[in-house]
């Protein structure tokens, strides 16, 4: 008999859709009834996924709950689901940003709610299918699907030019994806001639990374290229960021807060679980460019965000710079910076989000996101104007609150893989300090014009959304190692698989204690590089 | 008499493989004479029924017919004839369940209309099991004639009747490239054999001097087959041709001819022109590509839903194309078999809904989807499913066979062609979104039209084919097995 947890995340998932047909039988029109159902089930999905924080072993970096079962056999095509410690905290994170994001469009959504919540479940149910899969088919499946759910989110709840945003994103994903997907297929092939039967288990892709290391090198390169353009799409880095203004500034606030705190979240999620691992040589080798890009998205992405007029857009900028930044700490292939980029995306999960709720409230108030149109909140606003405080402080790196952790780590990091990525990653910090901190001067001092004066504070409904986040943004900036622990293991697993020369660098100079891990990854494999010669490409 | 005695004897062993075809060879007859001498003039809709019933005979009749070869080997029941056969006996049964609506509100229940689909049909089942080069153009010959005559049906209307035509003379003009494509071959073959597998070994010995005949006869055939299936560049007539044709009529041109050419497309260039696969695989591989970008790329622009149908099947034949080409590895032409089952779904769903909205006859714009997940909710929904089923997107079955028919290209070796496949496919995203735009971001037209009742056929067949291809995949492994007892 398997205990009733095993199947927990199966559950934590499949939870949310099965709200939504629920929510299909209820009939149009009883508004209540569909955001106190929406509500009910997005907390009790939260609740029921704190459970696999608590029991999640944190010392083993195996894939924890599996779950599997036969779906395609001729096509090695399982379903099969399970977590380690990455994609714990985000599913955590989407649990979470689940049940805020029914909360904050109580008000907000004035018609069609009940296409809008089930379509919210339906987002939240493909959104954490994305994470917890354990094959590559059903991740495919997951990838897709969630775009459907984002793609009415916008074009019917959104902004004036909501029609072409949707659009946008959608064909943007889509041709990445394909891109991915022909990646995978490529490789799917060549793991059915070495081996001679069909699996689509990620496990079984990662196992490839030696095999295709011994492809031939535009092989290997192509299918990096491949896989790097299908995530970078949907990070988005630099080249790639043109939908996320548009998609960020049409959505409604949940579809924002979404959209920012979960799905670009899958794109570096997708960096971290299949293109690290499973073409590691290509990577390395592609790695200058890559931190090129994601360098130029820091500082591009602070400087875009400076000079906008919306606050919603600038709020949107902030995220190409958060994100590059997050890249940079993947890319430095090291622990710290691995560990640092995870960091970032639950900060910017956290942050983010918050900001983009803020920008909601006085949006939904006003009707304008121009920063011109504000000026002096915090005088009738203070709880609102306290919050965004936290939250911008959180956002630009303030030590004791959560974005500094992650921040620094990457730093750590970038600093272990070549200092002169450290200090360019560091003028993009200091750029986004200055555009929030001119941001949140500019719409809460300054004198207060007639219109602003009339502005009520939060509700006491409104406080309840925020109160987590906030919770959150403290938890993670005084006290993160919980969430490290969590992370440690898998990290460690993914840094041996990509970079097996920095462990046995670092047994080198340490001695005794790493020499078990150097064991581990004894096999040097030619394109991996110790730290200070990969500084110098 | 031996030579009497030899042709009865022959005949006997032989004439099961034909009890399909022979069903609705003698129903089709007896319909139009005496039968229909006896049905009112109010009454015609009987025919339909009979019809159906015929159609459903010969597809119990394929299941017992038994695999084997005959005709002088003219004519073969092997996996891929009876798989192809169900699909065209099906696309013939959801055609005319999808005809009653319109004849029915134009007043134009003929028994010809049933009598030639059903030889239509019949040429068809033939088409699907013809292993020489002449059986295969008679077969295609009757498809293809009835077919002519079927889209300019609404005599009454010029469009129609100017649809007829040209498809007609094009029909006709790609007929006389085959016919002269196979008469190179035949000389090219030493002048003894159109059998497809004897040509294989004789071209196969060809020498060297006719290797230019052996080129020009393959690529005439080749563009022949390409006329009939309306693959870039041969595809002018097809828009056209949808765009005119009674809705009915054009959803069975997407779904029946095209199962049927493509079966025959895999026999000829599987089997007959297997050996000078050199002299095939770059043409067909750029026809291929060119139906993909052009097919997609076209249906951007289209203002009437029919037009836009047209197009993107022009882009589907490009990916079943592709499957043609890959049909060389084990389970190439299930691949291909599978990717037609699926797109026979989507389109009688999609068809249906057509149909239903267009009501009495004028042109199908797709502005008249505008707001229709207001006004009807299901219909928008299913209507939604099949869209986004036909632009590949996944967990839908359109998806799946996509996924299976590409995962085949590039195991044999077809990569950019597949890249090509996947970024068209992207392409075609967009098209099948602004419909679902239209649908459900747009008010609704202010004149609303007088609420019609779907009817119990149409929505029997938008409710099943939406549901499969909702759940298609999740009995993915079902599907793929069942392919492979199939083909």
């Amino acid at each position: 008999m398997i205990p009733w947890y095993q199947n927990l995340p199966l559950w934590v998932t499949f939870f949310p859709l099965l709200g939504a047909l629920l929510l299909l039988l209820v009939p149009k029109g009883q508004r209540r009834t569909f955001e106190l159902g929406a509500l009910a089930i997005t907390v009790i999905d939260f609740l029921m996924s704190i459970p696999l924080w608590v029991q999640y072993d944190r010392s083993s970096a195996a894939v924890q709950w599996v779950t599997q079962m036969d779906w395609i056999p001729s096509l090695g095509v399982k379903f099969s689901i399970g977590m380690d410690g990455i994609s714990l905290v985000l599913v955590l994170l989407t649990t979470l940003l689940g049940f805020i994001s029914v909360w904050c469009s109580f008000t907000a959504i004035t018609e069609r709610h009940k296409e809008y919540y089930i379509w919210i479940l339906v987002m939240q149910f493909s959104m954490m299918g994305v994470f917890i899969t354990q094959d590559m088919f059903l991740f495919y499946l997951f990838w897709e699907l969630m775009l459907v759910p984002m793609y009415f989110l916008i074009a019917i709840w959104g902004g004036p030019q909501r029609l072409y945003a949707a659009i946008k994103l959608f064909l943007y994903t889509l041709s990445g994806s394909v891109l991915m997907l022909v990646a995978i297929l490529a490789i799917y092939f060549l793991q059915f001639k070495t081996t001679g039967h069909y699996d689509m288990s990620i496990a079984s892709f990662q196992a490839m990374a030696a095999t295709i290391a011994a492809q031939s090198h535009t092989f290997q390169i192509l299918m990096a290229l491949a896989l790097f353009v299908g995530f970078a799409i949907k990070v988005p880095m630099f080249p790639f960021h043109t939908w996320l203004p548009d998609a960020h500034v049409e959505a409604p606030t949940a579809g924002s807060v979404i959209l920012a705190g979960i799905l670009l979240k899958m794109g570096t999620y997708g960096f971290v679980r299949f293109l690290l691992p499973i073409v590691p040589k290509a990577t390395m080798e592609l790695m200058p460019y890559f931190m090129g890009l994601a360098l130029i998205g820091v500082i591009y992405g602070a400087l875009v965000a400076m000079i906008q007029k919306d606050m919603k857009k600038l709020v949107a900028y902030s995220s190409v710079s958060h994100l590059g930044l997050c890249m940079l700490g993947l890319f430095a292939m090291n622990p710290n910076g691995i560990t640092g980029g995870i960091f970032q995306m639950i900060n910017h999960g956290i942050s983010t989000s918050a900001l983009f709720l803020l920008v909601g409230i006085v949006y939904e108030r006003r009707h304008t996101r121009l920063i011109a149109e504000y000026g002096g909140l915090s005088k009738t606003m203070p709880v609102y104007a306290t919050i965004f405080m936290i939250m911008t402080m959180s956002s630009i790196g303030l030590p004791g609150l959560n974005g500094f952790i992650g921040e620094f780590a990457i730093l750590q990091g970038a600093f272990q893989a070549a200092p002169w990525l450290a200090v360019l990653a560091t003028t993009g910090i200091v750029l986004g300090a200055a555009y929030m901190l001119w941001l949140f001067q500019r719409a809460m001092f300054g004198p207060i014009s007639e219109v602003n004066a009339k502005m009520k504070d939060l509700s006491a409904r409104e406080i309840a959304y925020f109160m987590p986040l906030v919770v959150a943004a403290f938890w993670i900036g005084l006290y993160p190692k919980p969430v490290m622990d969590v992370l440690r293991a898998p990290v460690i697993k993914l840094v041996q698989q990509v970079n097996p020369g920095f462990y046995k660098q670092e047994a080198l100079e340490a001695g005794q204690r790493a020499a078990a891990k150097a064991g581990m990854a004894a096999m040097p494999m030619p394109g991996a590089k110790t730290e200070p010669e990969e500084g110098g490409n | 008499m031996p030579f009497a005695a030899g042709l009865w004897g022959a005949l006997q062993r032989d004439l099961p493989l034909l009890f399909p075809q022979i069903i609705l060879i003698v129903t089709a007859t007896v319909m139009l004479w005496p039968g229909d001498m006896f049905v009112p003039k109010g009454e015609k809709r009987r025919w339909a029924y009979v019809s159906i019933f015929a159609l459903l005979a010969a597809g119990l009749c394929v299941a017992g017919t038994p695999h084997g070869l005959g005709f002088s080997d003219m004519f073969e029941v092997d996996g891929i004839t009876k798989g192809f056969q169900y699909l065209v006996l099906a696309a013939g049964i959801i055609t005319i369940l999808l005809s009653q609506l319109q004849l029915d509100a134009m007043k134009e229940q003929t028994v010809e209309y049933y009598a030639l689909i059903l030889f239509s049909i019949t040429g068809m089942l033939f088409l699907v099991g013809s292993t020489d080069l002449i059986s295969i153009y008679f077969s295609l010959e009757l498809m293809a004639l009835c077919i002519y005559i079927l889209v300019a049906y609404f005599r009454t209307q010029e469009r129609s009747i100017e649809a007829g035509v040209k498809y007609f003379l094009l029909g006709a003009f790609s007929s006389g490239i085959l016919l002269f494509g196979i008469s190179l071959l035949f000389a090219a073959a030493g002048g003894v054999t159109t059998n497809l597998v004897e040509l294989n070994d004789k071209l196969a010995l060809a020498p060297h001097s006719s290797s230019l005949l052996v080129f020009t006869g393959v690529l005439m055939v080749l563009v022949g087959f390409c006329f009939k299936v309306a693959a870039v560049p041969f595809h002018m007539w097809s828009p056209d041709a949808y765009d005119g044709a009674p809705t009915p009529i054009t959803a069975f041109m997407s779904m029946a001819p095209k199962a049927a050419s493509l079966a025959a497309f895999l026999r000829v260039f599987g089997t007959g022109f297997n050996g000078v696969q050199s002299d095939w695989m770059a043409p067909l591989g750029f026809v291929a590509a060119a139906s993909m970008i052009l097919g997609n790329i076209a249906a951007l622009k289209q203002q009437t839903m029919k037009r836009l149908l047209a197009y993107s099947s022009i882009a589907h034949v490009g990916y079943m194309l592709l499957g043609v080409m890959s049909s060389g590895v084990p389970g190439g032409a299930q691949a291909v078999w599978l990717y037609m089952l699926t797109y026979l779904l989507m389109q009688s769903g999609a068809f249906a809904i057509v149909i239903f909205l267009q009501g009495k006859g004028e042109g199908e714009r797709i502005e008249d989807f505008r707001g229709l997940g207001r006004t009807r909710p299901l219909l928008a929904f299913a209507m939604m499913v099949i869209l986004l089923s036909l632009a590949g997107v996944p967990p839908l079955v359109g998806f799946f066979s996509k996924f299976f028919l590409f995962k085949l290209a590039i195991e044999s070796g077809h990569v950019t062609l597949t890249v090509i496949a996947l970024l068209t496919s992207a392409v075609a995203a967009y098209y099948y979104l602004a419909v679902v735009a239209l649908m459900y971001f747009k008010e609704p037209a202010a004149e609303t039209a007088e609420p019609r009742t779907m009817g119990a056929v149409t929505t029997w067949v938008v409710g099943l084919s939406c549901a499969l291809v909702l759940l298609g995949t999740c009995f993915g492994a079902k599907l793929l097995s069942w392919a492979a007892t199939i083909v």
